[in-house]
């Protein structure tokens, strides 16, 4: 398979938003969470995470903020995919957010839930839709 | 949406395009920190034809442009540019331009790209006998190559003598590929460079020719994003952030530019608020705790209100968040600790001399 274009790297494994979130679902219960690589690129270089305080913990609804991450000119809100309870956040990425445009889908990952029931997990988009929305714009 | 004569250049390189001031420009080529530092470290190539250009001609050239602004012309001669700003009666700013002299009676104005109609429709109102003006900004490209490389690279293009003997502020006509180019050692990077305008059938020629020149010497083509970076590093105001019709130009820490004896727009209160203080001043704070200030955001002092972020931005050469602020004259100064509010949470700082980057040229 030939590489993706920049910012255009849609992996198969994992689920979609159209605010352009990503959950990686480990069992029926937990999901890993992140930006997409389209986002990545779209912001530019990412110099700095911030969590919100006490967000570990705590329950949150879906599309509700997590994360703030900053480029030189912009700051982006990130969503959490899914209702749930937030497990544990990457504090790696505070210190190297760089992470996040250099292996959105590994090491930049930002943080894990536990999800709250299995219909908090529809609506999402699978791969073809994402690559779809993302190529139209 | 408006195109410069670079835009197939732009889309053919990659580059991030965004609308700005009517025109589809460049933000980024590859990173904005990779060009902010390319542009500190080698140069950076800018696009900014978007910017304004208004030719002032005749007899009464020089009276006409001295009722308009509060700087005296006498800081002018032929070959030689200055900066300065047009005001209202009440002290706003319609707009900062950069002035530059190119006979006794022809002169040749530099403008922000958002402000070029204004500007002109100003002249137009103002204009007087023995005087023309013409905005020449739809047929002149403006290419900027700023950095410690730029007279490196230039001396191969161009006459490598007048390249030598160019002083900052000044300028020269030379020749390429059979049109006439201008060439001034200014910018808005803080690093020494060049501001290069020729006619727009020339523009993509130009471009390539110093890309391919300049590349041995790490020259990067660079976008608006770290145009911003850059500036703001160096405490350059930006139209519409720092000053505007509603910011004046002391309480933006530009009293330097009110020089004039000539009897011109805006001098009884220019002159009052130079003479007894604003209301307000800018400070430049630097984040302490690690986060960037945005525009609009709030300064505190001692639980007190004193004002907001003008400009904000993530310093690569701070490696952490700067920001140009408008806060209550006299509230702090250099040395304080100040916190800044970014979605409702006070963030560290502190109060430092401007600039954040001292010129290097």
């Amino acid at each position: 398979m030939s590489k993706p274009d920049k910012g255009m790297n849609v992996p198969e494994d994992l689920l979609y938003t159209e605010d352009h979130e990503w959950i990686r679902v480990v069992d029926d219960k937990n999901g890993i969470c992140g930006i997409t690589d389209h986002a990545q690129n779209a912001l530019g270089d990412i110099v700095f995470v911030e969590f919100l305080s006490n967000i570990v913990h705590s329950k949150i609804e879906r599309r509700e903020t997590v994360a703030v991450v900053e480029s030189p000119k912009a700051a982006s809100d990130v969503y959490s995919p899914a209702a749930g309870t937030i497990q544990t956040v990457n504090r790696k990425v505070e210190d190297t957010p760089e992470l996040i445009n250099q292996d959105p889908y590994g090491e930049g990952w930002l943080f894990k839930i536990e999800i709250a029931g299995k219909s908090s997990l529809e609506n999402l988009l699978k791969p073809s839709e994402y690559l779809k929305l993302i190529k139209e714009g | 949406m408006k195109h410069t004569p670079l835009y197939s250049a732009h889309i053919k390189a990659g580059a991030k395009m965004v609308e700005f001031a009517g025109y589809e420009m460049p933000v980024q080529y590859t990173s904005i920190i990779d060009e902010h530092i390319a542009v500190r470290t080698a140069a950076g190539l800018f696009d900014v034809s978007h910017m304004g250009e208004i030719t002032v001609k005749g007899p009464e050239a020089k009276n006409f442009l001295s009722q308009l602004i509060p700087t005296t012309m006498s800081k002018l001669e032929t070959g030689k540019g200055m900066y300065t700003l047009f005001c209202y009666e009440e002290g706003g700013v319609i707009d900062d331009l950069f002035i530059f002299q190119a006979g006794d009676e022809h002169y040749f104005l530099v403008v922000n790209a958002s402000t070029a109609e204004k500007d002109f429709n100003w002249m137009k109102q103002h204009l007087m006998d023995g005087v023309t003006i013409d905005n020449i900004s739809d047929d002149t490209a403006k290419i900027d190559l700023q950095g410690p490389a730029s007279k490196d690279v230039m001396k191969k293009i161009f006459n490598p003598d007048s390249i030598d003997k160019l002083e900052r502020f000044r300028f020269y006509y030379d020749r390429f590929g059979g049109s006439a180019i201008m060439i001034s050692a200014t910018g808005y990077t803080g690093e020494w460079g060049y501001e290069l305008f020729i006619n727009n059938g020339k523009a993509e020629e130009l471009w390539n020719s110093i890309i391919s020149e300049g590349t041995f010497y790490g020259v990067k083509a660079a976008g608006l994003g770290c145009r911003d970076t850059l500036r703001l590093e160096s405490c350059y105001s930006l139209y519409g952030h720092e000053i505007s019709d509603s910011i004046n130009p002391v309480e933006a820490g530009l009293s330097w530019l009110i020089s004039s004896d000539a009897d011109y727009i805006g001098k009884s209160e220019l002159l009052r608020l130079k003479n007894s203080g604003a209301e307000k001043e800018q400070i430049a704070v630097k984040l302490v705790d690690r986060g960037i200030p945005r525009e609009q955001c709030k300064v505190v002092s001692k639980d007190n209100n004193i004002g907001y972020v003008t400009s904000g931005a993530y310093s690569p050469n701070i490696k952490n968040g700067i920001a140009l602020c408008l806060v209550k004259k006299g509230a702090v100064s250099t040395g304080d600790s100040v916190e800044i509010i970014i979605r409702d949470r006070g963030y560290k700082g502190e109060v430092v001399k401007k600039p954040f980057y001292k010129f290097h040229g």
